[in-house]
């Protein structure tokens, strides 16, 4: 038989070593009488591909090798659980510090991934998700921002192609009806506060693709004055019945009642908008004109594309827009119009983007920001590395205790692999026993996280993914902390190691301390952020602000008063613990309601561009009720004789470049103003923005009466006030809060922050420590006998401490000196949010490097100690 | 009456060790079906269904002696049982009892 009738032998090595060896023979003689045929009917090359095709076929359950036949692994996987078993009871303290260790870090992990993972899957529940964008104005270097004049959507829908469904949406607190309300059922007498209304298009139902309980979505806004509130609403007010077609009152306003035009489902908590009440749009005009003129800014727009719709081409053709905006402007200024021209274009936001957005976009929903992530997914990584090595040093550190064992299966003759196979069975029950206490840890600090962190998450226990994932997860963790230890203590020599002189070189030393190094280098830095976060929101809580916000009283609603309100605030000033009392619509706390206002120096419209200032009507008390102080000019006297008089602060002059700001007469809008005084610079924004330019104007009524308090018996006056008020307004029940709360409150997201540095502070130190711990207690039991000579010999306990303790000082010294660096410069990061930041100061290092060395010593002496009592004879005896 | 497991193709490949009597091996056994049914099988397929008819105890094996043929590998005879013998005969009989009872134009109608 000549050899090129054979197949190639390579197809035969595998078919041997694949299929079971009492069946090869056959296959292989069945095979080759095909090959033969194969070979002259059709050619070597097509036999050949033919020979390895029939080869796999081969290849099926009944004919296929069993694996892992040559390995014990099997039989003796209960053995090695059960000296696992053994060796976590005799050493009970190791084990606990192991297992607790280990499932701390995985809870920390968890927790870290469940708000990550709930951080960047919002506004995921549309079905048309991939075809909803928002859009979003860009001034050139300068600015992004969401609202857009009246007529922009119009203009939009009937000059773009592409467009599916377009529609605006008015979310600013404080236009007209939106923001906050008084709320009454036309057939109530109690008018109840409410927040959460915005004004809609029709559409906007169908674009955001929101359930509808009553009504539809196509109808529930089309009639005008028509609203639609949230299934939660609905319950409250119109319990168990279908409200469609009630009608209902904001702030008293009878004459212009609105009327149900639907329900809708609550928004789901991982939407970006979160609003009980969708007053329409729909044939609605806020004053005569407004509809069709580009003056003003407060629209949304949302959009829906056609199927197979480039979003980025769009966004570029919609440049196209800038023209009417500036077509506007070149009425009052034209330098203003040409830098819209050429600066102003627009882009297309994925909704799914709009609470993580890449760039900062000014708008009013609540966002996430991707520093913090990354910062948490450093954080959590970190964390369960650390437990690693944690596990890894643990493991080998304890090694000698082992090591007799190791000795005596060699001798008996153990494998290298049955070791690996034995070490990496302990890892595993270690690592599942961790993991079931870190589920347990995790559910039962859930609820304190999700209030520290302002969710609501839980555990995916019934996904079908989460108990395989977290085998997946217990399976990857094994080998990873479990492969070192495992070649580790299989490497023994069994003669060595039985004779008792285990030697287990320096290198080890070295890579241990290197890690102890890092870690607590990642301890101090954490350590420091929190130390700075808490000193900076200290910072913010107490900078002087530029006004008085402790003991101020505010009350809101009191619109519905009318102008009863006046004499209301007469009242309440003639009570002997109020000092003083304003009425305004503005207050200094972010968040509220605002109002920006283009003003010129008077007939510089068509020169300047205008400065954007705040502009807010306020009474004449309401700068020295909130203790504000005039750098220059005077305060409004009496309405009638300032009716044209402004009060600028102290930035808008410096914009307007006015020298000598009293006297100077101001164009804006309509009207020209007269500055008659100059406030001092106040905070009215976070302190992460700057001071903007703020003007006041003369008004006698607003949404809130601001009341400065005198009394400490803050109790007392409190009913007093609402005494008054129920006579004022006996069916809407007071509502206040004080101004130093609603302070706070705009520094929540800070405080947060803080809270959850510091929750992760704590546990990166503990878990340095473990490691620490597992250090000296290596270097301990390595230098026992030397110990022991050396105090033979008389050496003091102190003396003793010293010589284990220096070389751990030593290494916190150089995590201190890796730390600093890296903290300072990303708390620079953090903090460069802030226009108004606590300067980074020596002491927060000191404190952190002075703490830290003290837990280490503690961590340390515990080992240390241990040997150093022990009698000398006991530590000599060992051989 | 007892259930009886066995497919169609088992069905045929009994039938065929039965046939080929001495010279029933996995190479034979394919061939005759191409040859005879004219139905294309792979020999991997035939040995699978021998494999189980062997597990259910319908047919036993042995090896033969060594060819020059086959590069010296052995060939494994098949043979079929008693219990084999048996359901082929049940089938037979239930097959005919059924076409007994066939109306004379049941296609027709």
């Amino acid at each position: 038989m000549s050899n090129d009738r054979l197949p190639p032998s390579w197809i035969n090595r595998l078919l041997r070593a694949l299929c079971k060896d009492d069946l090869v023979e056959e296959i292989e003689g069945d095979l080759l009488e095909f090959y033969k045929d194969w070979n002259t009917k059709y050619g070597r090359a097509s036999a050949n591909r033919r020979y390895l095709w029939h080869s796999l076929k081969f290849l099926r359950p009944y004919s296929i090798k069993r694996m892992t036949t040559k390995t014990t692994y099997p039989t003796m996987f209960f053995y090695y659980l059960k000296v696992a078993w053994r060796s976590l009871l005799k050493h009970r303290m190791y084990a606990t510090i192991k297992v607790g260790g280990f499932a701390i870090g995985v809870a920390a992990f968890l927790l870290i991934s469940l708000f990550l993972w709930d951080e960047v899957t919002y506004d995921q529940h549309y079905e048309q998700g991939d075809r909803l964008f928002r859009v979003v104005n860009q001034l050139e270097g300068e600015d992004m921002w969401t609202s857009f004049p009246a007529p922009a959507s119009t203009v939009i829908r009937e000059n773009y192609s592409g467009i599916e469904t377009i529609a605006r949406l008015i979310p600013y607190n404080g236009w007209f009806d939106a923001g906050d309300n008084q709320f009454r059922k036309s057939n109530d007498t109690k008018s109840l506060f409410e927040t959460g209304f915005a004004y809609a298009d029709p559409e906007l139902l169908d674009i955001l693709e929101v359930p509808m309980i009553y009504g539809t979505r196509d109808a529930a806004l089309s009639q005008p004055r028509s609203i639609v509130i949230s299934r939660r609403k609905a319950e409250k007010y119109y319990p168990n019945q279908d409200p469609v077609g009630q009608q209902l009152f904001l702030n008293e306003n009878t004459e212009t009642p609105y009327v149900i035009g639907g329900v809708m489902e609550n928004f789901p908590k991982k939407s970006h908008v979160d609003f009980d009440f969708f007053i329409t749009l729909s044939q609605h005009e806020f004053w005569p004109g407004e509809q069709s003129s580009w003056c003003c800014w407060n629209y949304n727009v949302y959009l829906r594309l056609n199927d197979g719709t480039d979003p980025l081409a769009l966004g570029q053709q919609l440049k196209g827009l800038s023209e009417y905006v500036a077509e506007y402007q070149e009425r009052n200024s034209p330098s203003e119009a040409e830098i819209t021209r050429e600066k102003h274009s627009f882009v297309l936001q994925p909704l799914d983007e709009i609470h993580l957005p890449q760039d900062f976009i000014h708008d009013t929903f609540d966002h996430g920001s991707w520093p913090i992530v990354w910062l948490f997914v450093a954080i959590g990584t970190m964390v369960l590395l650390l437990a690693c090595i944690n596990f890894v040093n643990l493991s080998t550190a304890k090694a000698a205790n082992r090591a007799k064992e190791v000795g005596i299966r060699k001798v008996v003759g153990s494998g290298k692999r049955q070791f690996v196979h034995q070490f990496l069975t302990e890892s595993f029950v270690v690592c599942l026993l961790a993991v079931v206490v870190a589920l347990i840890l995790v559910a039962l600090v859930m609820p304190y996280f999700n209030s520290v962190t302002q969710k609501s998450l839980s555990l995916p226990w019934l996904s079908w993914w989460f108990l395989p994932g977290v085998l997946v997860f217990v399976a990857f963790v094994t080998v990873f902390s479990g492969l070192y230890p495992a070649f580790y203590l299989s490497r023994f020599r069994p003669i060595q190691v039985i004779r008792g002189n285990l030697s287990l070189g320096s290198k080890n030393t070295n890579f241990r301390s290197v890690m102890v190094i890092f870690q607590f280098a990642a301890s101090i830095i954490i350590i420091v952020g929190a130390l700075l976060v808490y000193q900076q929101l200290n910072f913010i809580l107490n900078k002087d602000l530029g006004f008085e916000k402790e003991r101020v009283l505010l009350i809101h609603g009191v619109n519905t008063m009318n102008e009863k309100s006046v004499l209301f605030k007469e009242e309440i000033k003639n009570l002997s613990a109020v000092t003083n009392a304003a009425l305004t619509s503005y207050i200094p706390i972010s968040g509220t309601r605002r109002d920006t206002n283009p003003f010129w120096l008077e007939g510089r419209r068509q020169v300047d561009a205008g400065v954007g200032a705040q502009f807010w009507y306020t009474d004449r008390d309401y700068l020295e009720t909130l203790g504000m102080d005039l750098v220059a000019g005077r305060e409004f006297r009496d309405m009638a004789q300032d009716s044209a008089s402004i009060i600028i602060n102290e930035e808008m002059a410096r914009q307007l470049n006015l020298d000598d700001p009293l006297g100077a007469r101001l164009d804006h809008f309509r009207r020209t103003w007269t500055v008659i005084g100059v406030v001092q610079d106040f905070h009215f924004e976070s302190m992460t923005e700057e001071i903007g330019p703020l003007a006041l104007g003369p008004g006698l009524f607003g949404d809130v009466m601001v009341v400065k308090l005198q009394s400490q018996d803050l109790r007392a006056l409190v009913d007093n006030i609402s005494e008054v008020w129920d006579n004022f307004m006996p069916n809407q029940p007071i509502r206040f809060t004080f101004m130093d709360d609603a302070f706070k409150r705009t520094y929540e997201n800070v405080g947060r922050t803080a809270a959850m540095f510091t929750a992760f502070a704590i546990l990166a130190i503990f878990i340095a420590c473990l490691g620490l711990f597992g250090l000296s207690a290596f270097l301990a039991e390595q230098r026992r006998k030397e110990i022991s000579i050396r105090k033979v010999l008389g050496a003091t306990h102190r003396n003793l401490f010293g010589l284990l303790t220096f070389n751990f000082l030593k290494m916190i010294g150089i995590a201190l000196v890796l730390a600093i660096p890296v903290a300072i410069a990303v708390m620079q990061a953090w903090l460069q949010d802030f226009e108004y930041a606590v300067p980074i100061g020596w002491e927060v290092f000191v404190i952190a490097g002075i703490g830290i060395t003290f837990i280490a010593l503690l961590t340390v002496s515990f080992e240390s100690l241990k040997v150093i009592f022990t009698n000398p004879a006991e530590g000599l005896n060992a051989e | 009456m007892r259930k009886v497991y066995i497919g169609e193709l088992e069905e045929v490949i009994l039938l065929l060790v039965a046939m080929l009597q001495e010279e029933a091996y996995g190479v034979a056994i394919t061939k005759e079906i191409q040859s005879q049914l004219s139905r294309n099988i792979s020999v991997s397929a035939v040995h699978a269904t021998l494999h189980r008819l062997e597990k259910k105890g319908y047919v036993e094996s042995f090896m033969g002696g060594a060819t020059s043929e086959r590069g010296g590998r052995r060939k494994r005879f098949f043979k079929v049982t008693p219990a084999g013998g048996a359901i082929l005969k049940e089938i037979q009989t239930a097959r005919d009892l059924l076409w007994s009872r066939l109306p004379p134009n049941a296609w027709t109608t």
